[in-house]
């Protein structure tokens, strides 16, 4: 289904590098996001793949440094080099969280896109409304010029009868229409990159289906690059160019997608793949699984985070140091001792 | 790799037929009932003792509502539950009242979706797990204390935690604990409501293996709810899929994959993303949203989304058709039209 785009040249439009973001509660620090980074290349998806707790959603949201107290950016760099002035560079953590620089890059150059659109968008607002709001806010667009382009957005999403869902309410539509604006909103100002946080978790496969090639029908006509979060394999693979696999707060493999499916290489990313219930499988197969469970967030294990689960732990060296990151060439890099001696 | 030991008889231990159930949609202050949410709309199932069959369909399709009234959880609109006892009788359900069922409670029970919200957090894992016992007559605490321990070794988890409160567990270890409550008085048939789609997917295989084990250890039938196809092909010996309160299809997850009769199956079955980034699959893609089941389309539910639907799909609602061995269809165009599976 999927063409594969060139392979990269250009620079990223985004660098996140050593990402460590902490919340700081009662009980102690709970380590969210600890040395995380990725880049992302301008008109291709970065797919971001894990489980519940390794931190995908805090790490993209630092991005746009929406962090919630009492999460902390403790250290790290994101660097964004789609600034007004092409190729300008700016680091997003040195920014004042409610700066007028970060709040017009939110939603103007970088925007959003939730899980739940039924609790993203304002109930007591007409979708409408929420949507010429956005657009006025990062445009300098008459009232009725930003109504046409809102109408103009709902068409190009595919919403049927545009004008008559401009004045309806969240509750009113289904959730697939739902999603759909929630897109046209987190479009409409021509962002350069669009962060899609689960935004097909809520929905059934066929609506999936029409939602993802929605985003990879949109992505080629705008030439935006696309970060999609999501814990499903099965969707990184249908729109994923790109895919970083977390772990308890850090990437530990990244590579094209291809290279992910076919020759996985973190014992974590080959684990989760033959973990997962497939219709290709013999009917009523034993399915592989990772031993345990994930460790919880005030437990984190010593050396390798994923040292108790894995099939490969070498005593004495992963629950004692910390692997690093290991370059396979072609894009692919891995954190595991089984790679370092490769170098 | 492959279980072993599972043998499904011949004998249906469950029969479902023209099971109904509509809710009444009420108005005003006077509750005037305006209307009816057609939610389960004559579905038929039967389940051999020994087998997994799943109900897949997308939300608000009547598979959750199938599923309660099969537990009489609520009460059906019309139909017949017949359900073959431990003792051999066969008894209609759907007929008894509420009092009446209560006997034959033991024989079937259920795993919940949530792992979080269907444990009590005020009861220890002794008191959760072992009591459908007390109430089903073991009085000796001392008895409890052992089955229940039994119930642990065989769900994975360590007899040392039965003092414990569910919050000390993770949520693949908490469904556990739900698959040792529904087992606790030895049920023959188990209604499982979506049990691994809160897990995340390393968890969820072991779920997935574990209630395979345990049919085979303890020759269980399972009634398994989905939405996801993924894990119904893998634990299923026959599918059913409903579309807006109605069976479309039923066959074994080989037949209903790779070659799908009806067009609403192959949707389902094309639109599931897999898990290969080389694989090209050829999609139908379906326009519009699920029919709204208060106000369903007239014929075929399915035609305003069908990309083959004709006139007669418009008119006629199509009959469930017998087309080979546990082998059924609903669809008009069953002979004409070739579509693709996965």
């Amino acid at each position: 289904m999927k063409e594969t785009k060139n392979i990269v040249t250009d620079h990223p439009i985004l660098s996140v590098k050593d990402l460590r973001v902490h919340f700081f509660m009662d009980e102690g620090t709970v380590k969210a996001v600890e040395g995380a980074s990725f880049d992302v290349y301008p008109g291709r998806t970065l797919g971001i793949v894990g489980e519940s707790g390794c931190g995908k959603s805090v790490a993209t949201r630092s991005i746009l440094l929406l962090v919630d107290s009492p999460g902390k950016i403790v250290e790290g760099n994101i660097t964004y080099r789609g600034g007004q002035t092409n190729g300008q560079e700016t680091d997003l953590t040195s920014l004042k969280i409610s700066g007028s620089e970060i709040r017009s890059i939110r939603g103007g150059e970088i925007s959003l896109i939730f899980q739940e659109p039924m609790t993203s968008f304002s109930p007591v607002h007409s979708v409408g409304n929420q949507m010429i709001e956005s657009i006025r806010l990062h445009k300098k667009l008459s009232r009725s010029d930003s109504k046409d382009l809102a109408i103009d957005w709902f068409q190009r999403v595919g919403m049927p009868n545009p004008e008559q869902r401009m004045t309806q309410y969240p509750w009113q539509l289904s959730g697939g229409q739902r999603q759909r604006a929630m897109i046209a909103m987190a479009l409409c100002c021509d962002p350069k990159i669009v962060i899609a946080d689960e935004p097909t978790t809520a929905l059934d496969v066929t609506t999936q289906a029409q939602i993802l090639d929605l985003l990879k029908e949109l992505q080629e006509q705008n030439g935006m690059s696309i970060i999609f979060i999501t814990h499903d394999l099965g969707v990184i693979a249908d729109i994923a160019d790109d895919v970083a696999v977390m772990y308890l707060g850090d990437v530990v493999e990244s590579a094209p997608v291809d290279e992910i499916f076919h020759s996985p290489k973190h014992p974590y990313t080959n684990a989760l793949l033959s973990s997962i219930p497939s219709v290709f499988n013999r009917n009523r197969e034993r399915l592989p699984t990772i031993s345990g469970a994930i460790p919880h967030p005030h437990n984190r294990p010593s050396g390798c985070t994923f040292h108790t689960r894995c099939p490969s732990f070498i005593d004495g060296v992963c629950n004692v140091s910390l692997p690093t990151k290991s370059e396979l060439g072609d894009n692919h890099s891995v954190t595991c001792f089984l790679y370092e001696d490769k170098k | 790799m492959t279980t072993t030991g599972k043998k499904i008889e011949e004998s249906p231990i469950l029969e479902v037929k023209n099971l109904r159930k509509f809710f009444p949609v009420q108005k005003g202050i006077l509750r005037k009932i305006v209307g009816q949410v057609r939610a389960v709309d004559d579905v038929s199932i039967s389940i051999n003792k020994g087998e997994t069959v799943s109900i897949v369909g997308e939300s608000g399709c009547g598979k959750t509502t199938t599923a309660r009234c099969i537990m009489r959880a609520i009460d059906p609109t019309s139909g017949e539950i017949k359900f073959n006892t431990k003792n051999g009788e066969i008894i209609d359900l759907a007929s008894l009242s509420r009092d009446e069922v209560r006997p034959y409670r033991d024989d079937i029970q259920m795993i919940f979706q949530d792992p979080f919200s269907s444990l009590n957090p005020r009861m220890t894992l002794f008191d959760i797990v072992g009591e459908p016992l007390l109430v089903n007559g073991m009085k000796n605490r001392k008895e409890r204390e052992d089955r229940v321990a039994e119930l642990m070794g065989q769900v994975g988890l360590r007899p040392e935690y039965m003092q414990r409160f569910p919050h000390a567990f993770s949520g693949g270890q908490r469904q556990r604990i739900g698959i040792a409550r529904a087992l606790s008085i030895q049920p023959s048939l188990i209604v499982a409501d979506e049990p691994v789609s809160a897990l995340d997917v390393s968890v969820q295989a072991q779920v997935l293996n574990l209630m395979m084990d345990l049919q085979d250890q303890l020759n269980l039938t399972y009634l398994f709810v989905s939405h996801d196809l993924s894990v119904v092909s893998q634990i299923s010996d026959r599918v059913v899929v409903m579309y807006v309160g109605k069976v479309v299809e039923t066959g074994t997850p080989k037949e209903i994959f790779e070659s799908p009769r009806h067009p609403y199956t192959a949707a389902l079955a094309t639109s599931l993303p897999k898990a290969d980034p080389r694989l090209k699959q050829e999609r139908i893609v379906l326009q519009g949203e699920v029919a709204n089941p208060s106000d369903p389309p007239s014929g075929c539910y399915f035609h305003p989304r069908c990309p083959y639907a004709t006139d007669i799909c418009k008119t006629e609602t199509p009959e469930l058709k017998q087309i080979g061995n546990g082998r059924t269809v609903s669809c008009h165009r069953i002979d004409e039209i070739n579509l693709p599976g996965v």
